[in-house]
């Protein structure tokens, strides 16, 4: 019974890690950008919906598709304005790219210290509990997992079976074969931006009502977020679910059994065993990792 | 704003002048500027929310000193620099107060970590330096001559929890301690009282924030059954707990959490599982402590808003002060160290005595309750507004 | 518009021609070193007249400054991005303030073992975390930060999350003087990078990593060298830091604004430079001491819209900027005052196998996973001999060059050189062994002048003087010396191809593989690169070109031709019967008719 306690709690946890890293993946993938202000842009999206839902008293996941929505319009924005003069510049175009994100990181942060205050913030929304035979499950945690795995899933669908989500796969692997396919590529970097940002900013609307999130921990989301993806392969969709899943299930029993301490050690004990032993993560797709393998 | 006086800089620069001119003139005259108070403040940055209550007990003190004729037959000064909660900042802008600016006397900043970086100083330099905001008993240690303790000390938060329920049949305690500096004293201290109490303890654990989610946590303390669940934490932490015990459909008999339910978002933010959840304080309205009304009364007008045990703890720091000054009729930072060690002074936040190496020996701590009503002091009993709630419901 | 189309100088920007080095350049050189002492002289006087805050703003100044320097070795010359200078910086702090609280050493001694500990720390993360990727190492590098934080927080040994108390003592002045110590190190560092052949390597490594490796640079090698480097003044400081301030704790050891702080000071000032750290950091520091006294709340959010700026719209920095008014020009490496008059350097001291045999390849097989890039090539290659490889697109050339050099591994079959097996020989080895390659398009490093492109090829293994007359004999050979001192970047296509040329010839080959060597070349450009070949044979050099197109301008210099089909190899022999081969046109135009 406490095992199969333990199981569900880790089940559960890695959606959540998993919605955490969709966005991420999603820019790697395309366009070779980690996005370091995607922890950011959780937290804002999430702090902006605890405002929201504190101000006008209304169902926070109202939020979701508005704050999805404009969240790709924003992305198209940034990404037009900070990352696409940086493509150009050939090999540099990599560290470049992400000194613009580390920089638009610490703007968002600030904004966020300074529109929202320092202090973490939760909702008591969804905080009801379930039994299913025995089995506490709490509705927050459901929520955002099936949301996070229906999210993958239609991810998944999009880019494989549509034509414009195949565009985008094609730009993320090839971009001159995709350029001669006559894709617009520009377009689809500009695209995949957006729908990480817009990714991230509806996970940071659902985490508000799991966790507490405050503006100063948000780079910590961008680490774990970044641990996942890594783990999962740089890139790979599969991956990222089945090391989200692993993240879970781990912390779950080590918390359990080893403490808090141990709990808040695994993701970069995982990064750094990983780092070690197999750099190019569970998954089969991921990007190449290697220095010398260019 | 970063630099503030309240007076303004000028007087400050004019005073130095006839300061500098009378001292040439007859070096045994007395100065006839104000008397200089330098601090740092955490107004911005990852603190900034509490530390407005730090300034402004600072600020009412001096006022109303001023207002009683100041000390010395001088008017007092601030003069404050917003170390936005930095700890290197703090240092630079301490020796800053101490070797450019000169002010007379000194106060610490706002929080623990802040002041264990700036504590140091204080040796360095020979200067007395009241700390109301350090909880923590590490920097009174040996070694430290001038660093005083303007609080109570964290390794009494939530002492009066065990006694009160083992005196209403409970026995298992569980311990959880958030890793930062008080947190980890205070969890010590209740593992170590638990122990002289013949409690056994059947959980203790650490932890770090951000911590995402305390199921297994929550899960283990549930498997351990314990009568009393003790946790030093901070705010989200706090929260995050609550709501994990209510979650594996665990109600410990009585679950105290330090910080954490002070804060008025607490009880928003968990609806009906932060009733009677206990947590700790070093001050309260209701306490009869000399000048304690008054100070309430003073600083609503002044603020429009009610104080808390910070403001508490910068004012009562102003009458510490000024006590010093008063009794040794100097502003020598040896004599008035020496006095503070030796004297008790009564203040809003009790009786302050300086004990070995500094240490705060004589403020009390105390214990409130989240209650339908409100919050109600309830422990120590004699000074209790309202009975305590048990046991923890949960729901 | 991208950052090219904007004709915008590039992050790390070469030098323009420089004149002769004559009298005034010589004497504007001497002020400028007689200057630079003169500040340092004022610098290390400092303390004899300011005192207090200013001093300690002063040491918080040359603080920021030693970190910069130190961060500008791995992510400005080596070009590998690190988030995680401060992982160094706490290591220090923690080493140096648990040496202090528990033996008898006294600090300045104790910051020397902490650098000493952190060099050996980061030998051995260096070796595990600079095989992967750019975007890895500094995301991981990131986490590493992280992870020591919590790892500081459970050790109680060290303090846990208390933190350590030391002795507080009022050194100001020798905690300045330490500082300034530790800033001079640092800038000593970067002279050393800018000046010498290993920052050349560097630079290879940052501009290329792979056409690096191709001219010989130990690729790992330097960057685990330039990582170790880059983590020793870090320490120093954080250890100076923490005597300083008495106290250390998990979070002050572990700040993430200090690497904000240094990314943000050495972009600013010019990253990979050696002007830019500390005039980055000095002028962010005197603007910030008075600005965050306005508006505090916002500095985090300015320092990241510098960053963004700065990339955006003047990547190479301040010194970028002074570089286009002719100040502050990075001088190009070992180049001597004028291009020096050369004579085949001495015969090569590879020794010979003694068999004629240069290159044997037998029953090759290269897969990509479904795909048969190669299937059971053989061939063999002779010294001095030129060999033409023709085959229409896909046939395998580039694999076939790339399994040779050991950018591909082979599924099965073997390489062997001058008799001996290349299997587990690594890809810089091969290269540095005698077997040189050019590139389809060509790979040349854009940061540096043409002179040090060829230098960079020139210098693996070799003494300075010997290296600098390889290079110099090898862009003669190729008619490059007049351009000598150019940006590579700017050389027409043609000449593009003949810097590759050079390069390969400065690895002082045995073999020398050509890409698809005449592809895209004018009719005048292939004359050039044909006398070059020509010159090829003189030298004793086997060629073996891989050709596409331009068939006709190699046949006539090619001593056997080759030809692959798919993977396979279907004819061998002379040109003339080759080329006139049925099954060699079928696979060139389709079915005969």
């Amino acid at each position: 019974m406490l095992l199969l306690q333990l199981l569900v709690n880790g089940i559960l946890l890695g959606g959540m890690y998993l919605l955490l890293a969709q966005g991420l993946n999603l820019v790697f993938g395309v366009m070779g950008v980690v996005n370091l202000a995607h922890g950011a842009i959780i937290t804002l999206a999430g702090l902006f919906t605890f405002w929201f839902a504190t101000t006008t008293h209304q169902n926070p996941l109202l939020l979701l598709p508005v704050v999805f929505v404009v969240m790709l319009g924003v992305g198209v924005v940034l990404q037009r304005v900070l990352l696409e003069p940086v493509v150009g510049a050939g090999r540099r175009a990599e560290l470049l790219s992400l000194m613009v994100t580390f920089g638009l990181s610490y703007v968002l942060v600030e904004s966020g210290l300074n529109l929202f205050g320092s202090q973490y913030v939760s909702l008591p929304d969804l905080q009801t509990t379930w039994t299913i035979g025995g089995l506490a499950v709490n509705e927050a945690l459901v929520a955002s997992g099936l949301l996070g795995a229906a999210i993958s899933g239609a991810l998944q669908i999009w880019l494989r079976r549509t034509a414009s989500g195949k565009a985008l796969l094609a730009t993320s692997q090839n971009q001159i074969g995709a350029l001669s396919c006559g894709i617009d590529v520009r377009r689809m970097r500009a695209f995949a931006f957006a729908i990480g940002a817009a990714l991230a900013a509806a996970s940071g609307v659902l985490l508000i009502l799991v966790i507490p999130l405050a503006a100063p921990t948000a780079d910590t989301l961008t680490i774990l977020a970044f641990v996942i993806v890594a783990l999962g392969g740089l890139g790979d969709y599969q991956g990222a679910a089945l090391a989200a899943l692993l993240l879970g299930l781990v912390q779950s029993f080590v918390g359990y059994y080893l403490g808090g301490d141990a709990e808040y050690v695994v993701p970069y004990l995982l990064l750094i065993i990983f780092m070690i032993l197999r750099p190019q993560g569970l998954g089969k797709a991921g990007r190449p990792i290697w220095s010398d393998k260019r | 704003m970063g630099e503030g006086t309240l007076s303004g800089d000028k007087r400050g620069r004019w005073a130095a002048l006839v300061l500098a001119a009378s001292l040439l003139a007859a070096p045994a005259a007395q100065a006839a500027g104000p008397i200089v108070i330098g601090a740092s403040a955490s107004l911005t940055g990852a603190l900034a929310v509490d530390a407005a209550y730090h300034l402004h007990g600072l600020e009412l003190g001096i006022a109303e000193a001023n207002a009683h004729g100041g000390w010395l037959g001088r008017q007092i000064e601030l003069k404050y620099y917003d170390d936005k909660s930095e700890p290197g900042t703090a240092v630079r802008l301490y020796t800053r107060l101490i070797t450019e600016d000169k002010v007379d006397l000194t106060i610490g900043p706002y929080s623990s970590g802040v002041t264990q970086a700036v504590a140091p100083l204080a040796n360095k330099y020979q200067r007395l330096l009241i700390d109301p905001g350090a909880s923590l008993p590490d920097i009174f240690v040996e070694g430290n001559l001038w660093n005083i303790q303007g609080i109570a000390t964290s390794t009494g938060y939530l002492e009066g929890m065990l006694p009160l329920a083992q005196s209403h049949g409970a026995h298992k305690v569980a311990i959880l301690a958030l890793q930062s500096a008080y947190s980890l004293a205070c969890g010590k201290a209740r593992q170590a009282q638990a122990e002289k109490l013949g409690m056994p303890v059947v959980y203790n654990t650490t932890y770090a924030l951000p911590q995402p989610d305390f199921s297994s946590i929550a899960l283990a303390v549930k498997n351990a059954n314990p009568d009393v669940v003790v946790a030093c934490s901070y705010y989200p932490d706090a929260v995050g707990l609550a709501q994990a015990l209510q979650r594996v459909g665990f109600a410990p008999k009585f679950l105290a959490e330090t910080i954490g339910p002070a804060e008025a978002q607490f009880t928003a933010a968990l609806g009906p599982i932060a009733n009677r959840i206990m947590s700790n304080t070093t001050w309260w309205p209701s306490l009869k402590t000399p000048g304690n009304a008054e100070f309430i009364a003073a600083y609503k007008a002044k603020y429009h808003e009610d104080p808390d045990y910070h403001a508490a703890a910068t004012y009562s720091a102003i009458e510490v002060l000024g006590a010093a000054v008063a009794a040794t009729k100097s502003l020598d930072q040896t004599k008035l160290r020496d006095w503070l060690m030796e004297h008790p002074v009564e203040t809003v936040q009790g009786t302050f005595k300086a004990g070995p190496y500094g240490i705060g020996t004589q403020f009390k701590q105390y214990m409130f309750q989240i209650q339908d009503d409100g919050r109600k002091l309830i422990w120590p009993v004699a000074l209790a507004e309202a009975q305590p709630q048990i046991p923890y419901l949960g729901h | 518009m991208s950052l090219e189309e904007r004709r915008i100088d590039t992050v790390f920007q070469p030098p323009p021609a420089a004149a002769q080095e004559h009298a005034p350049a010589r004497r504007r050189r001497a002020l400028a070193t007689t200057a630079t002492a003169i500040v340092v002289a004022l610098a290390l006087a400092a303390p004899l007249f300011t005192s207090g805050y200013l001093l300690q703003l002063a040491t918080d100044i040359l603080t920021s400054i030693a970190l910069a320097y130190s961060w500008n070795l791995i992510s400005g010359y080596t070009g590998y991005l690190s988030f995680g200078q401060v992982a160094f910086f706490g290591i220090g702090a923690y080493a140096t303030a648990v040496l202090v609280v528990h033996t008898p050493i006294p600090w300045y001694v104790a910051i020397v073992l902490a650098a000493l500990l952190a060099g050996i720390l980061a030998t051995a993360l260096g070796t595990v975390m600079l095989r992967l990727r750019g975007i890895m190492f500094a995301l991981g590098m990131l986490g590493l930060a992280r992870i020591l934080g919590v790892l500081a927080q459970n050790i109680p040994f060290i303090g846990g999350a208390v933190g350590l108390t030391l002795p507080a003592q009022l050194t100001p002045i020798p905690v300045y003087l330490a500082m300034a110590a530790a800033t001079l190190v640092g800038f000593g560092l970067n002279l050393f990078f800018s000046r010498s052949q290993w920052g050349l390597a560097a630079m290879g490594v940052r501009d290329d990593e792979g056409a690096a490796a191709a001219l010989g640079v130990p690729t790992v090698r330097v960057k685990v060298v330039s990582f170790v480097l880059s983590a020793l003044v870090p320490a120093a400081v954080g250890g100076i830091v923490a005597w300083n301030r008495s106290f250390l704790d998990p979070p002050s050891a572990f700040d993430p604004t200090l690497d904000l702080q240094v990314v943000v000071f050495t972009l600013f000032g010019g990253i990979g430079t050696l002007w830019g750290p500390a005039l980055g950091g000095l002028i962010l520091m005197l603007v910030g001491e008075e600005l965050w006294a306005y508006v505090p709340d916002l500095q985090l959010a300015l320092y990241g819209l510098l960053v963004i700026a700065v990339v955006l719209t003047f990547p190479g920095g301040i010194v970028g900027v002074a570089n286009r008014f002719g100040w502050l020009r990075r001088r190009p490496i070992l180049a001597p005052a004028a291009f020096p008059a050369v004579e085949r350097p001495a015969a090569s001291s590879r020794a010979a196998s003694g068999s004629d045999a240069v290159l044997e390849v037998r029953d090759l097989t290269v897969r990509f996973g479904g795909v048969v890039a190669l299937d059971r090539i053989s061939l063999t290659v002779r010294r001095g001999e030129t060999v033409s490889i023709i085959g229409a697109n896909g046939a395998g050339k580039t694999t076939l060059f790339n399994a040779i050099t050991g950018f591909v591994p082979p599924t099965e079959g073997a390489v062997l050189f001058e008799g001996a097996a290349l299997a587990p020989v690594s890809a810089f080895e091969r290269a540095r062994s005698g077997i040189a390659r050019t590139f389809q398009i060509p790979r040349l490093m854009d940061s540096m002048t043409v002179w040090e492109n060829v230098l960079l090829a020139a210098g693996n293994g070799r003494r300075a003087a010997h290296a600098v007359d390889q290079a110099a004999w090898a862009l003669a050979t190729v008619g490059l010396e007049a351009m000598w001192l150019e940006p590579a970047e700017s050389l027409t296509p043609g000449r593009q191809r003949r810097l590759e040329l050079a390069r390969a010839l400065a690895l002082d080959p045995t073999l020398i593989l050509l890409d698809e060597v005449m592809a895209g070349m004018t009719r005048d450009e292939q004359e050039e690169i044909r006398a070059v070949l020509r010159r090829l044979k003189e030298f004793g050099i086997a060629a073996v070109a891989g050709v596409e197109h331009v068939i006709a301008a190699i046949a006539d210099l090619s001593d056997r031709m080759i030809v692959l089909d798919q993977g396979r190899k279907i004819a061998e022999g002379p040109p003339e019967a080759v080329l006139r081969d049925p099954a060699v046109i079928q696979s060139y135009l389709g079915e005969l008719q």
